[in-house]
């Protein structure tokens, strides 16, 4: 073993104290890193690298679609979005067994469309579907259950903030991870609905029917849904079919995200400025992570500790399929201890390096992509199960009257839905690459 | 006179707590007018097939400022995620005393990343860089931000002082206030 490579491991051990003793991830990622190349290639270089490294990581053209879609979201969960798509999809669904549970994940997925952030997605719309769900009788269990899972449906479906990261980390292109996302975000949403489906198939009384609504209202809801379906299609149609590239794509979201809620008389200046507050909290957070996971980077390349895994894993003898499992099993474990972004921003960098060498009789790029899709997925798994699910958390500190114990009994179904799923995509990387290729051409 | 005194710290930590919000509002203020000018851009190269002069080094420039100016907003908040599941069944005066680690730490970064991009822009004054197509000199843009990073070192001793104070004498609900 080198020597560089032993400082490195120990910045490694360094960085899961610190991340464990409840320094802020972000700090932890950046005193390691900077303590580390410090170490390594004298305080001079370091110091020198500093005048411009958070600048040039800051100013990167590409990420400026994060803090976009971030605002694009804020505004979105005020601009009356929900109820609308709430009111459409119970129109269509909701007379079935069941169907206000499933009118809440085609909700969901529609806000998902427009928001690309779990948590908003299940707080939002278990603020529109909670109240209804319980009028119409539901299982607590059934009716907590599927707004949290739901939530992830934020996520899954494009604009993805986290996909945009996984993208800027490993380099790949946006537009193609957006278009990947794309079978696999439904693909979901139809698990999601089968879930409810068998779930009040085999216990009757946790899902009963809602009213048939008159026709007159069946039309005037499902008109009114369209604004979401002009603004879902120009921004994630328009990145599709390359009009334009995603941050333009993401300030016209912005726009008529904010013009809607405005000309609907549900954004006022309050609203913005509490928009504005949110997103700038959750986009400081995020870039002092991705500053953090640069300098960490520096360190990790320099001391060689991702390659030695690397090269440790390729000279294992493992089928790669294995390796491929094993990681994402421990992104799972991960993901149940730390929220998503911080997850792929500290794993990542180690993990693609393994995943790159290995041999899946497919060109880089398409496991770049492929495995991208996976990981995202499995990350967000740990928002729906203990010991800190905060999709759960969050939908549990609304419904006052559900033990949180029977919320996450209720995702218990989903989360099985998501393991037959990433299963699924994992045999059949088609699903996730067969879309790119098409609209490339 | 030490009630005089912490009345007059209190007021303090309030105007700075003001000044801090109002700073990250102006950053937000400059991501929407990014985004105007990128709507207005996409528009227009559509319309006219001439997109707004330099889009994209505006882009770049508002957004970087903006982030920064984010920086002291999230620490004062505490919006920078941390697993608290290993320490959640710590008492409320180890968390605050691990807090104040924390807050200790983005001082310690504040400053040094102030220090450094201070002479960063110094250089770009120097060695004068500037945008490709508006000629923009790059150093505009390190002014708000280096307010940003003594705003950022000004928020952390603000949460600083809160932790330590709760290590001396934890608030009676058990946990930290933050």
């Amino acid at each position: 073993m080198t020597s560089e490579l032993l400082v490195g491991l120990i910045g490694l051990l360094w960085l899961i104290a610190l991340i464990a003793i409840r320094i802020p991830i972000a700090y932890s990622m950046i005193i390691v890193g900077g303590v580390g190349v410090t170490v390594l290639n004298g305080p001079a270089i370091f110091m020198a690298q500093l005048k411009d490294l958070a600048y040039a990581q800051f100013s990167i053209y590409d990420l400026s679609v994060v803090p976009m879609f971030v605002l694009m979201g804020n505004v979105a969960t005020r601009a009356g979005l929900s109820q609308d798509l709430f009111r459409a999809a119970n129109a269509w669904l909701g007379w079935m067994r069941g169907g206000v549970a499933m009118a809440a994940i085609a909700a969901c997925a529609g806000f998902g469309a427009v928001c690309g952030s779990s948590l908003a997605t299940a707080s939002t719309m278990g603020r529109v579907a909670l109240p209804e769900l319980s009028r119409y009788n539901y299982a607590g269990s059934l009716a907590t259950g599927t707004l949290a899972a739901g939530g992830v449906l934020g996520i899954l479906i494009p604009p993805s903030v986290v996909l945009v990261i996984y993208a800027i980390i490993v380099e790949a292109n946006i537009v193609t991870m957006f278009m990947a996302a794309f079978i696999p975000g439904l693909i979901a949403v139809f698990f999601f609905l089968a879930t409810i489906f068998i779930y009040v198939t085999i216990r009757p009384d946790s899902g009963p029917p809602g009213d048939a609504v008159p026709r007159q209202e069946f039309i005037e809801a499902t008109l009114r849904v369209g604004p979401v379906l002009v603004i879902f299609g120009l921004v994630i149609g328009g990145i599709y079919l390359g009009f334009f590239n995603p941050t333009p794509a993401a300030a016209v979201g912005v726009f008529l995200v904010t013009v809607y809620g405005i000309l609907r008389g549900a954004i006022r200046l309050p609203d913005m400025r509490i928009a504005l507050l949110d997103t700038a909290k959750t986009t400081g957070m995020i870039y002092l992570i991705l500053l953090g996971a640069e300098m960490l980077k520096i360190f990790m390349a320099r001391g060689g500790v991702p390659q030695a895994a690397a090269e440790m894993m390729a000279t294992s003898g493992l089928p790669p399929t294995l390796i491929l499992i094993l990681l994402l099993f421990a992104l799972i474990v991960l993901g149940c201890l730390m929220d998503s972004l911080s997850m792929i921003l500290l794993a990542i960098p180690f993990f693609w390096p393994v995943i790159a060498e290995l041999d899946f009789g497919m060109g880089q790029e398409e496991v770049k992509i492929w495995f991208g899709i996976l990981a995202l997925i499995v990350v967000e798994l740990g928002l729906i199960t203990p010991p800190v699910g905060m999709n759960v958390f969050v939908i549990s500190a609304m419904a006052k009257d559900v033990p949180m114990r029977d919320t996450f009994i209720g995702v218990a179904p989903f989360f099985l839905a998501e393991l037959v799923r990433v299963g699924l995509l994992v045999a059949f990387p088609a699903l996730s690459l067969w879309l790119p290729r098409f609209l490339a051409g | 006179m030490a009630n005089g005194e912490m009345t007059m710290r209190a007021r303090l930590v309030g105007l700075a707590r003001k000044i801090i919000e109002w700073w990250a509002l102006a950053g937000g203020l400059l991501l929407l007018a990014v985004v105007l000018m990128t709507t207005w851009s996409v528009f227009s190269s559509a319309a006219f097939g001439e997109p707004f002069p330099g889009d994209f080094e505006l882009t770049e420039i508002g957004v970087a400022v903006a982030a920064f100016s984010f920086l002291p907003y999230c620490q004062i908040t505490n919006s920078n995620v941390s697993a608290d599941i290993f320490t959640s069944r710590a008492g409320p005066r180890i968390v605050a005393a691990l807090t104040a680690l924390g807050s200790l730490i983005a001082i310690g970064f504040g400053g040094i990343l102030l220090w450094r991009m201070y002479a960063g822009m110094i250089d770009y004054q120097v060695y004068l860089e500037t945008t490709a197509i508006l000629q923009i000199p790059l150093w505009y843009g390190f002014v708000p931000i280096l307010v940003s990073l003594a705003l950022l070192c000004v928020a952390a001793l603000i949460t600083l002082t809160e932790s330590l104070g709760d290590v001396a004498a934890p608030p009676v609900d058990g946990t930290a206030s933050s």
